[in-house]
């Protein structure tokens, strides 16, 4: 063979770069209906990105001096790194609580994770009056130390990497790179280890974030515990975002996954349920602990105190009950519409924080336009395709090569 | 200072030291419920009539022989004989045939009693070598109590051993009886698998291989042949 890379050696046999090419075929039906709702999509959103940075912020979106960060910051940014949360949550599971029985689980959720924060910080981009400037935090050109950006834009960078790390075992065995797959396959305890310590803070350092705006958000969502309750609540936002996309993985993929993992799926799933159970009932009494300590009972009767009890009564406590009764007598629809419940929840709860409850007394209100839903809706899709394309080819949900698991 | 306005934190300690005593007060039948799934599963399958390893009596500190057969050494140095639960939930109730009586010797290996159903013979050998001092004449009264007390006022002999540490040093005690009792329910499924297309090609008693569970008693209603091959990979020493 001509052209033979000592590194990596095609499964089969084959040169390296022959394989990668044939790996960039599509793999499946061209025109499915997910294709079709999604390609026009994503056009039509990366020529509203170019348009964006052609034309400024204001071309595209509905955001004024008042009200700087909108849809972009407040649901891709803030709510898509809560639920990448389970990404860290189900590795301290699995790594470190050597609970085995979710082992099959972790490189999606991982690879999940990955993708979110790539897509997100890249989200975070378009938001950014000066795009280029976004190194500074990293090279020095003013730290900028003073803000919490600083801490985000670091732990950003070095999660993103700790993961990659995570999940290169996977790329390793896709292209057959045995050496590298041990090297690789030893790193995993201290990449995991870094990861979570990472996500603690940045979890909560995205709350932080909004600590300064202390008159600018509603009473009822503003505490100087934002932090904490971002942190507390990612680890059930995590969660459920796995049992949700591990069900649509779970239908989609179902050729590739193993009889013995098809199996295992119920008690998954149901100690997933546990987890969340658990979690979300501590959660709630800090939330009203938060409530009490701040003594704003007069607001409850307002319309903006009724959306208030509408989060914590139906997307928190609801799913609360419903995860634990559906643990209890095995239902595994139940903890599905449980899931859901508490990932709309979750998207409330940032929301809240971010833009319903953010400026909420301004004179004009800040709704986002259809070009800001689009451009979310093409970062969103453009994420699912590339995560497609990786489960299509990489041992995700399928097994790993016999050589692999000797690692 | 413009803006400043004094806040009191410590106004809703009280109120706030309350939530928290509720929260844990709360945490405790919250979680004690959530993880009470193991006790009705166990309930569950006595109800169905279902064999399940949950519902085994394994008593820890006794030594349980391979041939399904415990014994156990009480202080005054002789020994309970008996058979072990998971038998019993194989065949049902029986009759029992003891082969020896007061004052005569027994070698580990020995046929000590016969065991009826219906028919259906299984031959039990002793695990230990002693003399033997009682027989359980409870039991000729009262068959029941061997399945109901297997451990305790179901013992089938008592001997007084003359090699007792020599020869137990191989049985199964505490947890390692556990283990094997959790294998020989899942051989007894694979015994069941084997045997049952052997003499009845037509059967449709269990599909067991994909998770159904057993029913108890099921050896007592399988034809003689099928106790032949399982005195024969069971009960043999």
């Amino acid at each position: 063979m001509s052209e033979n890379n000592p590194i990596a050696i095609d499964n089969d046999g084959k040169p390296i770069w022959k394989f990668l090419w044939s790996e960039l075929k599509p793999k499946g039906k061209i025109f499915t209906p997910f294709n079709i709702i999604s390609v026009p999509i994503i056009l039509l959103g990366l020529t509203l990105i170019v348009i964006r940075f052609w034309k400024g912020l204001g071309s595209v979106t509905n955001l004024t001096q008042e009200v700087p960060w909108g849809l972009w910051i407040g649901f891709d940014v803030v709510t898509g790194v809560a639920f990448a949360g389970g990404a860290y949550v189900l590795t301290f599971m699995v790594y470190i609580l050597n609970m085995k029985k979710y082992k099959s689980i972790v490189r999606v959720t991982v690879l999940n994770g990955f993708l979110a924060y790539v897509f997100y910080a890249g989200a975070l981009l378009l938001d950014l009056g000066r795009p280029w400037n976004v190194i500074n935090p990293i090279i020095g050109n003013n730290f900028g130390v003073n803000s919490v950006l600083f801490l985000v834009a670091w732990h950003f960078l070095l999660y993103m990497i700790a993961q990659l790390i995570e999940f290169s075992p996977a790329i390793a065995e896709w292209l057959g790179a045995k050496r590298i797959h041990k090297l690789l396959s030893g790193m995993t305890i201290a990449a995991v280890i870094f990861g979570i310590t990472l996500s603690t803070l940045h979890q909560s350092g995205l709350g932080a974030l909004y600590l300064m705006a202390k008159e600018k958000i509603h009473p009822l969502w503003y505490s100087e515990f934002i932090p904490i309750m971002f942190f507390v609540s990612s680890i059930f936002a995590g969660l459920s975002m796995v049992i949700f996309e591990g069900s649509i993985s779970h239908n989609v993929f179902q050729k590739q996954i193993s009889e013995k993992d098809h199996k295992a799926r119920t008690g998954i799933i149901l100690g997933l349920s546990k987890i969340c159970a658990g979690t979300m009932f501590a959660y709630f009494f800090l939330q009203v602990l938060v409530f009490i300590h701040n003594r704003h009972w007069d607001l409850l009767n307002t319309p903006m105190g009724y959306w208030y009890l509408l989060e914590m009564f139906g997307f928190v406590l609801l799913p609360m009950m419903l995860f634990y009764f559906s643990y209890r007598r095995n239902n595994i629809m139940l903890v599905r519409v449980a899931a859901i419940l508490t990932i709309l929840g979750i998207i409330l709860n940032r929301l809240n924080v971010t833009v319903i409850g953010f400026r909420w007394d301004a004179a004009i209100h800040y709704i986002p336009s259809w070009m800001e839903v689009v451009v979310t809706l093409t970062v969103l899709f453009t994420e699912i395709w590339i995560f497609r394309w990786v489960i299509n080819r990489m041992p995700v949900l399928r097994d790993s090569p016999s050589w692999a698991s000797k690692h | 200072m413009d803006g400043f306005s004094y806040y009191n934190i410590f106004e809703t300690k009280g109120m706030e030291y309350l939530i928290i005593i509720a929260f844990l007060a709360l945490l405790i039948p919250f979680s004690i419920i959530l993880n009470r799934k193991v006790i009705i599963k166990r309930q569950f399958s006595k109800a169905l009539g279902v064999l399940t390893s949950s519902i085994l009596k394994i008593p820890q500190g006794v030594f349980y022989c391979k041939n399904h057969t415990w014994a156990h050494l009480s202080k005054s140095g002789i020994a309970n004989l008996g058979l072990d639960d998971l038998l019993l939930h194989f065949t049902g109730n029986v009759r029992l045939n003891y082969m020896k009586t007061p004052g005569d010797s027994i070698i580990k290996g020995e046929v000590m009693t016969e065991l009826y159903h219906d028919g259906k013979m299984l031959k039990i050998y002793s695990p230990i070598s002693g003399r033997v001092e009682e027989t359980n004449l409870l039991l000729t009264e009262d068959p029941g109590k061997l399945n109901e007390d297997p451990y305790g006022t179901g013992w089938l002999y008592k001997i007084k051993p003359n090699n007792w540490k020599g020869e137990t040093n191989s049985y199964y005690l505490a947890e390692s009886a556990t283990e094997w009792s959790k294998k020989e329910l899942q051989r007894f499924r694979d015994f069941l698998a084997v045997t049952m297309p052997k003499y009845d090609p037509d059967t449709t008693i269990f599909a067991l291989q994909d998770g159904g569970e057993l029913r108890d008693n099921l050896l007592s209603e399988l034809p003689g042949e099928v106790w032949n091959d399982f005195q024969q990979e069971f009960m043999n020493p």
